[in-house]
């Protein structure tokens, strides 16, 4: 799965082997068939329930992630697209009451089974939030810093190739090569944002899980990122949470619309309603409740 | 989704959120309404000039046709400024897609019914014919029995506007295929010249259904996402002038 990242010298080899994920298929390029079509996708949800304590987020989610494509889930504030997406890389755990029930599967392995080491799922599936939020610490360190802990062990040279191919992957390093030990927050919004996918992406993930990240950035930044995107997905598979319905035509290959409906105990659960290729999605949604939502009409 | 669900029930009262915007859809489809009323009316006015060879209607034909191409002038600009200020999606985006191709076929019609009294005019009147006037009378009549119906489909946005326009439409091919082959056998009587001129008519009375059917193809598209097929006719360069 290191077939992506060629421009990145880290040394993997000394990385722990985990046995429940070594048989992962190589990616599947041909993105225009329907993940039914294209067999098992970089990530399967099935009948994913997650729970806060008692109060269950989102019900019964079954969803199939295409390799190499960007996949956007949209829908009303609190449907749960947040807490899906936290659980597609254990993220969820750091929350003490949150549970996942169900299965979800990395490249065929189930994430949620025993023995299976949540921070190598966060570095294989990485994450950029809403708010940038670089470290304090020079642009350099602020990818040298999240290789290292993550297990890089290469020399100085090396770790210098890495910090280089993280910043040309996310658009960043014209701007920066002249003042890498700068800090990260000297940067503005847009820029930090790429730091956090330069970051991101030097672990060496092969899916890049963004959670509203350009709802802080202005117009032309988050062109920029979504631009960004495109030229990621060569390489990478993306799901990305968004507020921008536009943002959501304009970058995915297939959009997720998520609902919230009361249960009988009065809860707001969250649940899928449709998945479905985004032209398809904005032209003829299959679900009138997509149709009233993505026009802006309710009831 | 489960059908024992209530997604209403979560979901807060917002209707109206868009009351502006879906005044403003309402309006456009009032516009191709209307713009469709005119140009059936001045076909039928044409087909009247032609049939009675009153050339007096030649001129009203004309601005009437001027009139339509000034309600196309607003219409389609108020079409573009809401696709561009509103950035439809879905049901929207379709009808507005199809508004504009509507807005074509309509302005396109409308010529056609100025085209025909042109003709009229050119041969100073056509004479009266005991087997070529009922003939053209009765393509008139088609031509705007399937015209009326295109702008109806377009009113009530009839889902199947398309088949139905379609199968409406062989009426006026055959009339207008009897009219042809009737003046080509009488052409000597009402002179080589009036000959020419009304079977261009007739050509213009079957493009003139022809918009029709593709409006009822537009309508189709708007209601259920099903792009036009291999029917789809009436091309500007085929409507001649
Ligand atoms: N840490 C948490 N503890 C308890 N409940 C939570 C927690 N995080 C989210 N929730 C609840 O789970 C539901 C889904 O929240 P989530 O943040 O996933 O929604 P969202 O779709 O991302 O919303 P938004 O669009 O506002 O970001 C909401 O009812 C929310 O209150
Ligand atoms: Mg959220």
């Amino acid at each position: 799965m290191n077939d992506t990242t060629e421009t990145l010298s880290v040394d993997t080899a000394d990385m722990p082997p985990d046995p429940t994920l070594t048989a992962a298929p190589t990616a599947m390029k041909n993105a225009r068939e329907t993940p039914e079509e294209a067999g098992p996708g970089v990530i399967e949800t099935k009948n994913m329930d997650v729970f806060y304590g008692d109060f269950k987020a989102v019900a019964d989610v079954s969803m199939n992630f295409a390799f190499n494509e960007i996949s956007a889930l949209i829908g009303p504030s609190g449907c749960g697209k947040s807490t899906v997406l936290r659980s597609l890389n254990r993220m969820n755990d750091l929350i003490p009451t949150a549970r996942t029930d169900g299965e979800v599967l990395y490249h065929g392995a189930n994430i949620y089974a025993p023995g299976v080491d949540p921070v190598e799922i966060r570095r294989r599936i990485g994450m950029v939030f809403q708010k940038p939020n670089p470290f304090p610490k020079s642009i350099f360190d602020n990818i040298a810093w999240g290789a290292k802990i993550n297990g890089f062990k290469g020399s100085k040279a090396d770790m210098k190739d890495l910090v280089e191919g993280a910043l040309r992957q996310a658009a960043l390093w014209d701007e920066v090569k002249d003042k890498l030990n700068e800090s990260g927050l000297s940067l503005s919004g847009g820029q930090q944002q790429r730091l956090c996918i330069a970051r991101a992406v030097a672990t060496q993930p092969d899916v890049i899980l963004m959670d509203e990240p350009c709802s802080a950035l202005d117009p032309i930044a988050t062109l920029r990122i979504e631009e960004l995107m495109l030229e990621l997905k060569e390489n990478y598979s993306i799901i990305i949470v968004t507020h921008n319905m536009q943002q959501a035509a304009r970058v995915s290959d297939r959009t997720a619309f998520f609902n919230v409906e009361l249960d009988t105990k009065g809860q707001r659960t969250g649940y899928l309603v449709e998945f479905s290729p985004t032209d398809q999605l904005f032209t003829s949604p299959k679900e009138k409740a997509t149709e009233d939502y993505i026009t802006g009409r309710f009831g | 989704m489960t059908a024992d669900r209530d997604v209403t029930a979560a979901v807060p009262e917002r209707e109206g959120t868009r009351q502006h915007f879906d005044e403003t859809l309402e309006q456009i489809k009032q516009d191709l309404v209307t713009m469709g009323s005119l140009v059936l009316e001045n076909v039928r006015r044409a087909g009247d000039a032609m049939v009675e060879s009153r050339l007096d209607l030649v001129e009203v034909v004309r601005e009437v046709d001027d009139q339509v191409d000034q309600l196309y002038l607003e219409a389609e600009k108020l079409t573009f400024e809401t696709l561009a200020r509103q950035q439809p999606v879905a049901g929207d985006l379709r009808f507005l897609v199809a508004a504009t191709r509507i807005l074509y076929e309509l302005e396109r019609s409308g010529d056609l019914a100025y085209n025909c009294v042109k003709m009229l005019a050119r041969v100073d009147g056509f004479p009266q014919h005991p087997l070529i006037t009922p003939l053209l009378e009765a393509s008139v009549t088609a031509s705007c029995k399937v015209f009326a119906q295109g702008i109806d489909a377009l009113a009530d946005l009839v889902p199947d506007a398309g088949a139905k326009l379609d199968a409406a439409d062989d009426e006026v091919d055959h009339m207008v295929s009897e009219l042809f082959t009737v003046v080509g056998r009488h052409s000597f009587e009402v002179g080589l010249e009036v000959a020419i001129a009304l079977s261009r008519v007739g050509r213009f009375l079957e493009r003139i259904a022809d918009h029709a059917v593709n409006i009822g193809e537009h309508v189709t598209y708007t209601v259920t996402a099903a792009l036009p097929g291999e029917g789809h006719n009436a091309t500007a360069d085929e409507d001649g002038g």
